[in-house]
């Protein structure tokens, strides 16, 4: 899956990949990564930005930390974010049946 | 384990166009990279280029920092509500006859200078792709966009006889911008 496709999700993936608990830059590529089966074909190096966007927007909160002799940024989930993600996953649930039942050709589901 | 020669290249590029603290952070990551493909069996030259393939070239990964910058988005905005402003102050002005106010002909220069220059480097903010002009640029335009609300709110207490809606209107639009350009000026110089 190509980045162009990824627009607009992107955020909502990242703030998933940090729901288990802080992650580092990397650590929150690699978990990308694992959940999606590699199948993310998005230079690693565009992440940090989105990570540093979704922190002025107060959805995630980093901190630094020495690893190794190295400083390293991880970053956290805040209650802004936990919001915001349990938001978008109940929007892309919606999406994903309205566009899968038009695309399948199936009536969609009555709630009534 | 010593850092391969084209991390440190790598670092030395980002560094170039980034700020310390960015691209240190990013840096911790290329070395996760690379020393993962080290484990997988790699040598240290492919370990290397594998872990600088998998980030993208430093350009790119610049190029998004400046994108992602809350300098160039504050840019926009003001970009954007500047006509607005200046439609306000517009019609104010031309209301209350403002070219019959008692303000000396210099403050009068000095406004439009402020005004074109920050105009001027607002719109170097918003177009250009280096994230140091854009930082740079921003400031300015904060700092001039500031003193000519200052000066245009300080003219109109000062030097008007007397003031319909229309200039209160104005002045409201120019303080609520003073406001915003004093919060942003803060997040402009935290990722600076």
């Amino acid at each position: 899956m190509q980045a162009e496709q990824l627009k607009g999700h992107l955020d909502s993936l990242l703030l998933a990949a940090l729901e288990d608990g802080p992650r580092h830059g990397y650590a929150v590529m690699e978990a990308l990564r694992e959940s999606t089966g590699g199948r993310l074909a998005l230079p690693t190096g565009t992440v940090y930005p989105a990570l540093h966007r979704l922190e002025a927007a107060g959805l995630i909160a980093g901190r630094w930390s020495v690893v190794a002799g190295r400083r390293r940024r991880c970053y956290t989930l805040t209650d802004a974010g936990e919001r915001a993600l349990s938001g978008r996953r109940a929007e892309w649930r919606d999406f994903a049946a309205v566009i899968g039942a038009a695309l399948e050709g199936k009536p969609w589901p009555s709630t009534a | 384990m010593a850092e391969h020669s084209l991390i440190t290249d790598y670092h030395a590029a980002l560094a170039a166009e980034l700020p310390a603290e960015l691209a240190e952070e990013v840096i911790d990551g290329l070395i996760e990279a690379d020393a993962k493909y080290r484990q997988q069996g790699l040598n240290a030259d492919s370990a290397a280029r594998a872990a600088i393939r998998e980030f993208g070239e430093p350009s790119v990964v610049a190029a998004e920092f400046t994108q992602a910058a809350p300098a160039k988005r504050i840019a926009r905005r003001l970009m954007v509500t500047g006509p607005v402003v200046g439609v306000c102050w517009g019609a104010a002005l031309i209301e209350a006859r403002a070219w019959q106010w008692p303000v000396p002909g210099f403050i009068r220069v000095v406004l439009g200078a402020v005004l074109a220059g920050s105009v001027i480097v607002l719109l170097m903010a918003v177009l250009t792709r280096r994230y140091r002009r854009v930082h740079r640029a921003c400031t300015l335009a904060c700092i001039g966009l500031a003193a000519v609300d200052v000066l245009a709110l300080t003219s109109v207490l000062v030097g008007a006889p007397s003031f319909g809606w229309l200039v209160g209107a104005a002045a409201c639009v120019s303080a609520a911008r003073l406001a915003f350009v004093a919060r942003s000026f803060r997040r402009v110089l935290s990722w600076s």
